[in-house]
Order: structure tokens, then sequence, then C-alpha cells
């Protein structure tokens, strides 16, 4: 029962992940690999600030979004500055560069990684609760975002990202609402961070580098960028697949490279077959009025 | 202060090539300017400098009395000067009725703050400017087609539909790059009459056109450009009469 709870409270994890993931390259069309490291600010964050500060574990989760909302800016403010493009180059370096810095500092555990972070619901009311807080908090996200993505603001994030020239000569002001979109969905992400620390107790580099952001890449991408619905079934089928190769009895050795693998062949598997993933997005914006019509 | 666009000693280069040579200019409310000249004279550059694309080496743009030239596009818009593009530039995954409420000057939605904190003011914003489109595409005759994708919109129709996006913004001035260009029928005088609309409704207007017979028709006096130069200015007819000017705008 232990291992279903932690198979669902991983999916309802990457369900946050690859939504806001999506929220940032699928509706906003910024392109950057870096969320993964935004999930790490926001478990580090969390984890140091309930263990060694004695923050309550709730808001410590929140704070953990909220400091990787503002990691999120700094880097957006940077990069965005000079053109979208800088935003992929600048957030490998962040990504690459954080975990580094993460790896050396002392108080962070170092490569080690950070071990005794107080738990949260688990031994109070069973890891139940945990479940449930962790898929209230993936559907709140999912919502969320689909009420932003089909209102006037998603209207207005879709010219955005059909011609930014265009946008900006009318009046719109596409800076802000790029940071914006940026800092909500890394913010998310930092959130998810959270609530994966004080349930495992246990977080290392290692577990947000390059093979996350393959990992969130493919559940967007193999689900349906741009679509409410499509990173959701990405994230559940992804995350549930590897849990069902362990099942084929392979040597460690082999799994953890076999997983890279399948999700790198996934990703170009539909991008040549099916480029509009599993749940095809609309070509064309649609709003909450016009669905209702 | 009602007084239009007005630009003084306007200068830009670009590298060797001078797109604006100190060019003074003014389009004043209520009046429609045309631009004409050859290709590469400047025209559509000087919109970019007027709009705020691109920033001026030197000079000042005025609008109804403020300078501008330090503000960005957007800004620009805010205070309401509006353009179009030769190439359109709609936005190809909306509806023709949601292409024209981005154009909205102060658009509802456009802060993800105020979107949760006001969302009722919001949504009465939202519903105002959706009867102002739909009012918009009346005028251009297009209000049958507000729902339609705009991809599937015939091109003579997406011109007039740039325009109505551009008058969302209820212009104080309003540039217009080409608007003539593969628009025919029916639609060429609906352009007109709004246009005459605008101006006499005290928009300042200011038009680039290759279509010299829809600039007489429209325009109260032209402007002749040549090589980021303001060379004449006086009535369309007399600049179209002139055999100095003609040679220079055919090369001869």
């Amino acid at each position: 029962m232990e291992y279903f709870y932690t198979v669902v409270i991983l999916m309802a994890l990457y369900v946050i992940l690859a939504a806001s993931f999506n929220f940032v390259i699928g509706y906003g069309g910024l392109v950057s690999i870096a969320h993964p490291v935004f999930y790490a600010i926001g478990a580090y964050a969390s984890a140091l600030l309930a263990r060694d500060m004695g923050v309550p574990v709730i808001l410590a989760i929140l704070a953990g979004g909220l400091i990787a909302l503002l990691a999120s800016v700094a880097l957006a403010l940077s990069s965005l500055r000079v053109s979208g493009d800088y935003l992929l180059i600048g957030s490998i370096g962040f990504q690459l560069g954080t975990l580094e810095v993460i790896k050396n500092l002392h108080w962070t555990g170092g490569a080690g990684g950070l071990s005794n972070i107080p738990s949260f619901l688990t031994q109070t009311l069973g890891p139940q609760a945990y479940v449930a807080f962790a898929v209230a908090v993936a559907m709140c996200t999912v919502l969320l975002l689909r009420w932003i993505a089909h209102g006037p603001y998603g209207r207005a994030m879709s010219a955005m990202r059909d011609d930014e020239l265009a946008f900006a000569a009318l009046g719109r002001n596409a800076m802000v609402m790029k940071i914006t979109i940026f800092a909500l969905g890394s913010g998310l992400a930092g959130l998810a961070g959270g609530i994966y620390a004080h349930y495992f107790r246990f977080i290392a580099p290692g577990q947000f580098d390059l093979l996350q952001s393959s990992a969130l890449l493919t559940m967007v991408v193999v689900g349906g960028l741009r679509s409410t619905w499509g990173p959701i079934v990405g994230a559940i089928a992804l995350e549930a697949l590897p849990q069902a190769i362990t099942f084929i009895n392979l040597p460690p050795s082999v799994l953890g490279p076999l997983q890279g693998i399948l999700f790198t062949s996934l990703v170009l598997i539909f991008m040549f077959v099916r480029p509009q993933g599993l749940i095809a997005a609309s070509a064309r914006w649609r709003g909450r009025q016009e669905e209702a019509r | 202060m009602q007084t239009g666009l007005k630009v003084t000693n306007l200068c830009k280069r670009f590298g060797g090539i001078v797109v604006a040579d100190a060019i003074d200019l003014d389009v004043p409310a209520g009046r429609i300017v045309g631009l004409i000249g050859p290709n590469g004279a400047g025209k559509t550059s000087f919109f970019n400098l007027v709009s705020g694309v691109v920033a001026p080496d030197a000079g000042q743009v005025m609008l109804d009395g403020e300078d501008v030239t330090g503000l960005k596009m957007a800004e620009r818009a805010r205070r309401g000067l509006a353009r179009t593009w030769q190439n359109l530039r709609l936005f190809p995954s909306l509806s023709v009725l949601d292409n024209l409420l981005i154009g909205t000057r102060d658009y509802p939605g456009e802060r993800l703050s105020r979107l949760a904190l006001q969302s009722g003011r919001i949504a009465r914003d939202e519903t105002q400017d959706r009867l102002k489109a739909l009012d918009v595409l009346e005028r251009i005759g297009l209000a049958g087609i507000a729902h339609t994708d705009i991809v599937n919109v015939p091109y003579g129709q997406q011109k007039l539909i740039g325009v109505a996006r551009a008058l969302m913004n209820d212009p104080r001035c309003l540039l217009l790059d080409e608007p003539m260009a593969g628009v025919e029928g029916q639609a060429y005088r609906t352009l007109q009459s709004v246009v005459r609309g605008l101006a006499a409704s005290g928009v300042a207007v200011c038009v680039v056109e290759h279509n010299v017979a829809f600039i007489r028709d429209l325009c109260n006096e032209g402007v002749f450009m040549f090589a980021g130069k303001v060379l004449a200015r006086g009535d369309v007819e007399s600049l179209v009469a002139d055999p100095r000017l003609t040679e220079l705008y055919f090369g001869t």
C-alpha cells in the first residue's frame, strides 16, 4: 500500500510539474529547460526552512514556491531582456549552475543530499492524508492554469506567441506578460518541490538533473502541448511506465539508462508521428464563452 | 490639445543607409496625409520610427503636443497612436473578433493580478469591448464573420480587419501602411469611407500607398518622400503632375 501511495503522490507532483511546464513553454512560448531547478529550489528552500529554522511545514512549502518564483524572475529579467532565445541558453546555465552550487554548499547537504526533512500529515493523519493533499494541489493547479488559459489572459498569451511585435504595437506589454507566465509556472514547480521534500524526507541534487528536464518535456510533448488534459495524461502515463518496467526485474544498471532512452525515443516518435501529442489542442484559441456556446 | 502628429528633425541611419534624413512632417488632427515615393524612400521606416518599432538617432515625435520620442511602442499605442502593417501581422491562432479585442487600448485581461482580484469588472469590460468590436466590424461590413478563424478569411478582408484592429484603440493618430494592396471592389469603398469618417471625427491619419488613385481620392494632401527626405508637399494632383517627382518615382 505504501508503494501505491508513493506512486500516486509522484503522479500528482508530475501533474503539477507538467501542467506548469506546459503553461510556460506551450501557452507562453517560452523555451526553457530549467523547470526541474525551480522544483529543486522549492524543495530545498522548504526543507531547510522547516528543518533548520523551525518554520511550520505548510508555510515552508508556500515559501518554497515563492522563493522559486523569485528565482525565476531573476533568470527571466536577465535573459528575456535580450531576446527569447537567450532564455533557453540562460536556462541551461541556470540548471547546471544551480545544481553545482547545491552540490558544493555545506548547508544544503552537498552532493550527498539533505536528509531528516520534517514530515507533514503522514505521521499525524496517515499517508492517505498526504496523498489527498498532493492530489488536491495538483487539481487546483490544473484548474487554475486552465482558467487563466481560457480567459482574456489566455487570448493575450496566444496573440503574444503569434506575433510579439504586433502585440506590443497594440499597446500590450509583452515583457511583463512573459515574466509573469514564467514566474507563475516556476512558482508552481517550487510548490511541487516542497510537497516532494516533506513526503520523501530526503532530497539530493541528482534528483533534479537534466534527465528530469527531458522527462518533463516528454510528458508535455507526448501528452499534448497547449492542451489542458495533455500534460496530465502525459505525466500519469510516463510516471506509470517506468514503474511498470521495474516489474520486469532488470538490473538497476540497465533500468536507469533505459528510462532515458525511453523518454528520448518517445519525444522523437511523437515529434514525427503525432506532433500534437496524445490530446491535441485546438489550433485556435477558444475562450470560456465560446466553449459554452 | 488636438494638434495631431508632429515630427521634427527625425534622423535614422542603418550603417551607411539613411532611412530618415532630418524629416519634418506634421499631420494635423482631422487631416489625411498621403506618403508617396518609390520603394526604399523611407515611408515604412518613417512609420516604424513614429510608432516606436525603431528608435531614431535624433529628432522628436509629438502626439497632440506631448513628446512621445522616449516612449516604447506599447506606451505610444496606449496614448492613442495606432498603426497597421504592410504584411498585416494578424494573430493566426485567434478568431476575427479576438484579433480585434487584443487591440483594445486598455485591454482588461492583460494583468494576471487584476484578473484574480477584479474578475467581475474585467468580465464587464470584456462584454463592452466585444460589443465595440462587433460595432467596428459592422462598420467595415464584416460583422458576419466575427467568429471565423482569421486564417480562413480571404486576404482582402484580412486587410480590413487589420485596420479594424487599429480602430479598437480609438486612435488620435492612425498610420496606415499600404492599406489598399490586394483590396478591390466593395472593400475599397468601405475603407475610404471608414478613413474619411475617422478624420472627420478629429483623428490625424497618415497613409503610405502606391495606389495613386486611392491617395488622390482620399487624402487632403500628399507628401513626396525620396531617400529618407521629404521632397515636396502639396495637393496630390500637383505632386503626381510634377515631372521632376515622376522621374524620381520611376527612376527614368
